[in-house]
């Protein structure tokens, strides 16, 4: 049986949730963009992509936004923090 | 390097990149790949009903669509969470038609999402006396159970 072990640890960026997943589904990488700020104490995370990717990241019924968004709420909540992300296009 | 690694090495930068430090087994199904995350820090994946763990299903199946191809599955689960679940949902699946044979009325389970539908087809279809079929046209279907004349 194989094991491997994650490298998570508490103070984990997480924007870096966004970039891990956002770049594996599209066909630019390079072209992806994360940008943050603080919002009345929520991160607020802009992401862009080249345009021709975006339609992989919203996803059919737009479920693939609502999982990248579901992944960054947990990780915020694992964290004791709380995040929001804007999908710019 | 096998698609089964790529995707467990995947899984663990997602998971690594959410802040979380779970280690992974993979166990080979005849029905799928299983690729089950361990450790404490998996808590917070199973809360409300596992929202998180199925946002990683879905991200991967996504992810890996092309090279899994339509007669590979794979399962992400976390501590147990979705087998536990899937043994119920087989128990409850027989249950129900159980009670369709005895009453000789249809009998209904759901909503289902695809996943938990397929796990109910499968323990239906071990049944020579009973059928089963989806209804509905959304994500979530309701699984209708009856008794074979």
């Amino acid at each position: 049986m194989a094991e491997l072990q994650s490298e998570g640890e508490g103070g984990h960026p997480l924007r870096a949730v966004i970039e891990v997943v956002v770049r594996a589904l599209v066909d630019h990488p390079d072209d992806v963009r994360v940008t943050e700020s603080e919002r009345r104490g929520v991160r607020v995370f802009e992401l862009r992509t080249a345009p021709g990717d975006m339609g992989k990241i919203i996803g059919r019924q737009g479920r693939t936004a609502a999982a990248l968004r579901t992944l960054l709420a947990v990780a915020a909540e694992h964290q004791g923090r709380r995040a929001q992300l804007d999908i710019k296009d | 390097m096998s698609l089964t690694t790529d995707i467990t090495e995947f899984v663990l930068l997602v998971v690594g990149a959410m802040g979380l430090s779970l280690t992974a087994k993979i166990e080979e199904t005849p029905e799928a790949t299983r690729i089950d995350v361990e450790g404490e820090d998996g808590g917070v994946l199973v809360r409300r009903g596992g929202e998180g763990l199925q946002a990683l299903q879905h991200i991967v199946a996504t992810t890996f669509r092309k090279q899994l191809g339509d007669d590979n599955r794979v399962v992400i689960d976390c501590n147990g969470f979705r087998k536990d679940k899937d043994i119920e949902l087989r128990q409850m699946a027989h249950f129900v038609a159980e009670k369709a044979r005895a009453s000789g009325v249809p009998q209904e389970m759901g909503p289902l999402n695809p996943y938990e539908r397929r796990i109910v087809h499968l323990a239906i279809a071990e049944d020579p006396t009973v059928t089963s079929e989806s209804i509905g046209d959304a994500f979530m279907k309701t699984v209708i159970i009856s008794s074979k004349k």
